[in-house]
């Protein structure tokens, strides 16, 4: 194995668990007396509740509970981090395909199932709003009822908001060629290949929950507030989720399990079908039209972008990657003159809520690929066209946030040189490039723990969610390399809020920066202790002491920290502590409430082949190059450029949700929503990181973990527009898809 | 799922009659990669569920007789793709079972539980076809032979009447073997449900047969008799023009979430194209390799 | 509902269990015999976490009914390392940092293990293939089929007639 330090990719801390059968997932959680828990939700997109009886399922033998709206608190409880809006169980009428109108809980799982079949729910369907165009219309249903949005003139549309950013005049801008297109992204899901899983079980006088929750600070506060318990009594478990990718960002069904665990006296578990979790999470769809105008020799004088992004029933934080993914439309280029409205449009259908790119993937889908367009009408290299508008380190290419921070056009190079732009093309392929950025965190707080064991082992509280991106592993070396002890007798510990301290969330890449230099923070503080120990002992000013990793060093003499240590705690033993903390404070007058702590920037280049006849797209290379400042461990970090580009080519390829007329989902489940296996991947896939420690992270690290998925369908799109001349502006690029274009270009006077 | 009860019958003429009595309620279990599923999501809910993999008289082997290759009912869809008879004599079969699912199902998926599922989407179907499959049965009223073109109806439905059980699948052997290929459309190069899927087989007498599922209610089996397809020198136009006179009955669903129908039937010609390609060019190579 | 006694032996230790009929092999490793390592996602069949080996062949175990598993073998994750020994494709899929949130992982080494059964020196394609019943949403699936090679070519067997490839 080699190095082990920051910078090695040591094996993954938690590995050994995973590749045994070991690992704890929520839903390996036993806990004794366990309720099982089901969903009953009706099958239409939007109905009224009539009427609910549940009186054949509590005849069931083991049935313990079944519950509906009737039976929780009233008015019905609400939660949701934008928008208070969702309720517990839905009231009177449900808006999503798969909203849950009543549970059950029972001894066993055949029970609960059995129970849940049996509640009889009278119930009226009603037309249902689930695309932009219908949301929109002016004499379309209102998902939200307006009394949620008082004094707010959009109260009485489905658009619940509208987000304006901007600079220079647009209007007024000359530019002497325009390009104007209108891109479509599709519903997606997430599809972590673990489901959903929640617990909640009485605790003394509070509340345990368990679940595969991302942010379980949050999830702390939502459960205290909704059942009136002291914070203190709110004790969340956090089992390292199964994937996440925004999809276990906020609550779902933990206040309706917690409800019902009070109530039972007894804990109650539930776990989703996939099925479920197609119904309960996804990314925002998009219709974005752009307008770019440039001048003859590539420069962007003017971006013009209007972007509707329909999101779900309820806002979860949906509306917030709808103001910070399209915040960031302008891309990594300077460009005199910008204007952006996007749109959150309410509708009946799974409520959207965070997923990996964070509303970038959408507008950067448009964008680049309206830059991919106009290279073409401009008869100029679309690698040329980026380059020339490229922002360089230190210029202000969003006024009034940070500054591009990172040298972005070596990122670009260096995925231009790879998938050998510029040489000749082979014959029936086409290359294709995009680039683009995602802002990173704009607020965070992050503490930690760090805790120097007497006999030189270290253990550290840290509430980052790891769902693989090995967020554990990178704070194990981060603390051994500080404390100087090997990785393996550092113990990281996580997921349980009654003994880590307080972690804003798990999301925007922002774990290796944040909790990263929080745990950076808690053992500097060890280490300043250690240099007050050494002083003592060696009756030396602490000014000519430096604890350096594993050292002590007092001028010439270096001791290593395990001899100061345990000569300084002396006969009564004990540890030394440190507390971690790293903040970055909100910018109330900043239009997403804070600059950006970094830029995550990624450049994607393919080369694909097309089956004309068939429609099919093979890529025969993928290459991607994240700048990402310093890799802590470079082997999870390929791993995870991978996989967000895999995930990438998904959504490019073969992903969305197909409804029926009526707005349900007819696509639910494995079967006939296609995700790609090993044998859809590239026929080469490459990934290069470019480390110039010009992160604001430990060591120069900036993070990373989403870039890799921004790019990735308008660089195909582009190798396609190469490979056919055919331009493609809806994704996904299924062969039908690509079949029909290439016909319709073929027959233009259909 | 649902409770039900579970029968492990020990003997066909047991199997028989369980089912026989049992009539829409039992319901015969061979691999389980269609049964289970169903069973899961309700759209069946059995009484009783019949067992039919400890029946002594069915068995798992690909026996060779002089004129036919007989397939065991409880052949699964790993064992064709594997065996070097099916793979040289019946390559159309072989390949297909190849893409019934990733390597798990294909463990369990049985040839027998295929076609009697009688998707119309069934990859192995339209191999059988070309190559004049006999389906054995025994059942109440004794032992018959279906021609396979004479056992689908529709989807979901065969000739088979209550009670009765597939026993083997035989393959007829030829004096020499056609060259023949499975080909189909997927949604992604992963392990898919077909939009189209399609064989084709060319005699070394001229004769084409071309079978294709997926585009209407069951598979369809349609043969050239004019030798324009197996002509090595006819220009492609002609071959064009006498799939699409082949093709004609084809009527893929409007409803199906995994193609349209345009895109279904063009699909149909561009495979139906290269298929009898492959195959001629097989036919060929056999006839070289003698 | 009627109860079903049935023998298997699991992970090398015979078990004689009652199962309910329509209870799948799954369910009754997991819940039953208290094996968690085999793992629940889309029940369909499509996306292999549930991947056991039922007499040395991998299956999807949501698909079986436990009945069905009566006097046969069944291998699980749990079963792959002897005692605290890890099997050299866990030590590869540790090494190649295939396993990221690990859900898809016992899964993916029952796979990877009846493939390598079969075939010991695989192409890159056979190990594409042989893994496509196995779904996974965090890796590109690049480590993951890097493990495999690298636990095909540390085979202590690899000495004899390693297939020219």
């Amino acid at each position: 194995m080699t190095d082990q330090g920051v910078g090695g990719s040591p094996t993954r801390v938690g590995g050994r668990d995973r590749v045994t059968g070991h690992q704890t997932y929520v839903a390996d959680v036993r806990l004794e007396d366990a309720l099982h828990a089901k969903l009953v939700s009706i099958d239409c997109a939007r109905a009224r509740i009539v009427a609910i009886d549940v009186s054949a399922a509590l005849a069931v033998p083991g049935v313990r509970l079944a519950i509906t709206a009737n039976d929780l608190p009233q008015p019905m409880p609400r939660f949701g981090p934008q928008f208070i809006d969702r309720p517990v169980l839905a009231v009177d009428e449900t808006h999503y395909h798969g909203e849950p109108v009543a549970a059950v809980a029972a001894d066993t799982h055949d029970a609960a199932e059995e129970a849940a079949r049996l509640v009889r729910i009278e119930y009226e369907e009603l037309p249902a709003v689930f695309t932009i165009a219908a949301a929109l219309d002016p004499d379309a249903p209102l998902v939200q009822d307006p009394s949620f949005r008082p004094g707010d003139p959009l109260a009485r549309t489905n658009v619940l908001r509208e987000h304006r950013y901007g600079w220079g005049d647009v209007e007024g801008a000359t530019a002497d060629v325009v390009v104007e297109g209108t891109y479509t992204f599709p519903m997606v899901t997430q599809f972590a290949i673990e489901p959903h899983g929640f617990i909640a079980a009485p605790d003394g006088d509070g509340i345990a929950i368990w679940s595969s929750i991302q942010h379980p600070s949050w999830l702390q506060r939502v459960i205290a507030g909704l059942l009136h318990l002291p914070l203190s009594k709110v004790r969340v478990f956090a089992p390292d989720p199964g994937g996440g990718f925004g999809g276990k960002q906020h609550a779902k069904y933990e206040p309706l399990v917690a409800f019902m665990a009070l109530r039972a006296g007894r804990p109650v578990r539930l776990v989703l079908t996939l099925e479920e979790t197609f119904q309960a999470v996804r990314r925002g769809a998009s219709e974005i039209r752009v307008r770019s105008g440039f001048r003859f020799d590539g420069s962007l004088v003017f971006r013009d972008v209007e972007a509707n992004y329909l999101i779900g029933a309820y806002a979860d934080i949906a509306d917030r990657t709808v103001g910070k993914g399209s915040y960031t439309s302008s891309g990594p280029y300077l460009i005199p003159a910008v204007r952006i409205v996007a749109r959150s449009v309410l509708s009946h259908t799974t409520p959207s809520t965070a997923f990996r790119g964070f509303g970038n993937p959408q507008q950067i889908w448009a964008v680049e690929s309206n830059m991919d367009e106009a290279a073409g009408v401009l008869r100029i290299d679309p690698l040329a066209l980026r380059l020339r508008n490229l922002a360089d380190r230190g210029d202000a290419f969003i006024p009034g946030d940070t500054a591009a921070d990172g040298d972005w056009a070596k990122t670009v190079e260096r995925a231009a040189e790879m998938i050998g732009w510029g040489s000749p093309p082979v014959a029936g392929r086409g290359r294709g490039i995009a680039l683009g950025l995602k802002s990173g965190p704009t607020t965070g707080l992050s503490y930690s723990t760090v805790r120097l064991l007497a006999d030189g082992s270290v253990v550290v509280h840290a509430g980052t969610s790891d769902m693989g991106q090995g967020a554990r592993t990178i704070f194990a070396q981060i603390a051994a390399r500080e404390l100087g002890c090997p990785l393996e007798w550092v113990t990281v510990v996580m997921g349980d809020t009654a003994v880590v301290p307080y972690d804003q969330q798990t999301s925007a890449s922002r774990s290796s920066v944040l909790m990263g230099n929080s745990i950076l923070n808690g053992c500097r503080e060890v280490q300043a202790k250690l240099r007050s120990m050494a002083a003592r002992l060696e009756s030396v000013d602490e000014d000519a002491i430096t604890v350096d990793r594993g050292e002590v060093r007092i001028g010439e003499r270096v001791l290593p920290i395990r001899d100061v240590l345990i000569r300084g705690l002396g006969r009564l033993g004990g540890e030394v502590i440190g507390i971690g903390e790293m903040r970055k404070e909100a910018e109330p007058d900043h239009p997403l409430g804070g600059t950006a702590a970094f830029y995550e920037f990624n450049c994607t280049a393919v080369e694909v082949e097309v089956d004309r006849a068939t429609g099919d797209i093979v890529v025969v290379r993928h290459v991607t190059v994240s700048d990402v400042g310093k890799a802590l461990n470079p082997m999870q970090v390929r791993g995870q450029d991978e996989g967000a580009a895999v995930m990438g080519l998904g959504h490019t390829l073969m992903e969305h949700y197909i409804h029926d007329e009526t707005g349900r989902i007819r696509n639910l489940g494995a079967i006939d929503y296609r995700i790609p296996t090993s044998m859809d991947l590239p026929l080469r896939m490459e990934s290069d990181i470019i480390e110039n420690e010009d992160g604001p992270g430990p060591y120069g690290s900036k993070g990373m973990s989403e870039g890799a998925l921004l790019c990735v369908a308008p660089a195909v799109a582009a190798a396609v527009r190469d490979a056919t001349g055919v331009v493609i502006r809806d994704l996904p690029l299924t062969p039908e898809r690509v079949w029909r274009a290439l016909r319709d270009a073929a027959a233009p006077t259909r | 799922m649902r409770a039900f009860a579970y029968e492990r019958p020990a003997t066909l003429a047991d199997a028989v009659t369980v089912l026989g009595d049992g009539g829409p309620d039992a319901r015969p279990l061979a691999g389980g990669t269609d049964l289970i599923i169903r069973l899961r999501d309700g759209s069946i809910q059995p009484r009783v569920v019949v067992d039919l993999k400890w029946i002594a008289e069915l068995d798992r082997e690909i026996r060779d007789g002089d004129d036919r290759l007989t397939i065991g009912a409880r052949t699964v869809m790993t064992d064709l793709a594997a065996d070097r008879r099916i793979r040289r004599e019946f390559p159309a079969l072989a390949e297909a079972a190849a893409v019934v699912g990733a390597v798990q199902i294909r463990n369990r998926a049985t040839l027998a539980g295929n076609i009697c599922n009688a998707s119309p989407a069934a990859d192995t179907a339209p191999a059988l076809l070309v190559y004049d499959a006999t389906v054995l049965v025994a059942g109440p009223g004794g032992s018959r032979q279906i021609p396979i073109d004479a056992f689908f109806v529709r989807s979901g439905v065969t000739t088979l009447v209550r009670g009765e059980v597939v026993t083997a699948i035989e393959l007829p052997r030829a004096a020499s073997s056609p060259g023949a290929v499975h080909l189909r459309r997927t949604r992604r190069r992963g392990h898919d449900l077909a939009s189209v899927t399609l064989a084709c087989a060319v005699q070394a007498d001229g004769t084409t047969r071309l079978a294709y599922g997926s585009l209407g209610p069951r598979p369809v089996l349609v043969t050239d008799v004019t030798g324009v397809l197996a002509d090595p020198a006819a220009p492609e136009r002609a071959k064009v023009e006498r799939l699409d006179t082949l093709f004609v009955a084809a009527s893929p669903s409007a409803r199906s979430m995994r193609a349209s129908p345009d895109y279904r039937l063009a699909m149909l010609h561009v495979l139906g194209l290269r298929a009898v390609g492959i195959a001629l060019g097989r036919l060929a190579d056999g006839a070289n390799a003698r | 509902m009627t109860i079903q006694p049935i023998e298997v032996t699991v992970n090398g230790r015979a078990r004689r269990i009652d199962v309910a009929p329509h209870h799948t092999l799954l369910e009754v490793l997991r819940d039953d015999l208290g094996l968690t390592g085999t793992k629940e996602c889309c029940l369909v069949g499509e996306c292999g976490a549930c991947t056991v080996l039922v007499d040395g062949v991998s299956v999807d175990s949501c698909l079986m009914l436990a009945v069905e598993a009566d006097g046969a073998t069944v291998g699980t994750v749990e079963g792959i390392a002897t005692g605290d020994r890890l099997h050299r494709l866990q030590q590869a899929f540790l090494d190649t940092g295939a396993a990221q949130c690990g859900f898809c992982i016992p899964g993916q080494l029952i796979s990877a293990q009846a493939l390598l059964a079969l075939t010991p020196h695989p192409t890159r394609a056979e190990i594409e293939e042989g893994l496509a019943g196995n779904l996974c949403r965090c890796a590109g699936y690049e480590q993951i089929i890097e493990a495999v090679q690298a636990a095909a070519a540390a085979d202590p067997a690899a000495s004899q007639g390693a297939a020219e490839r």
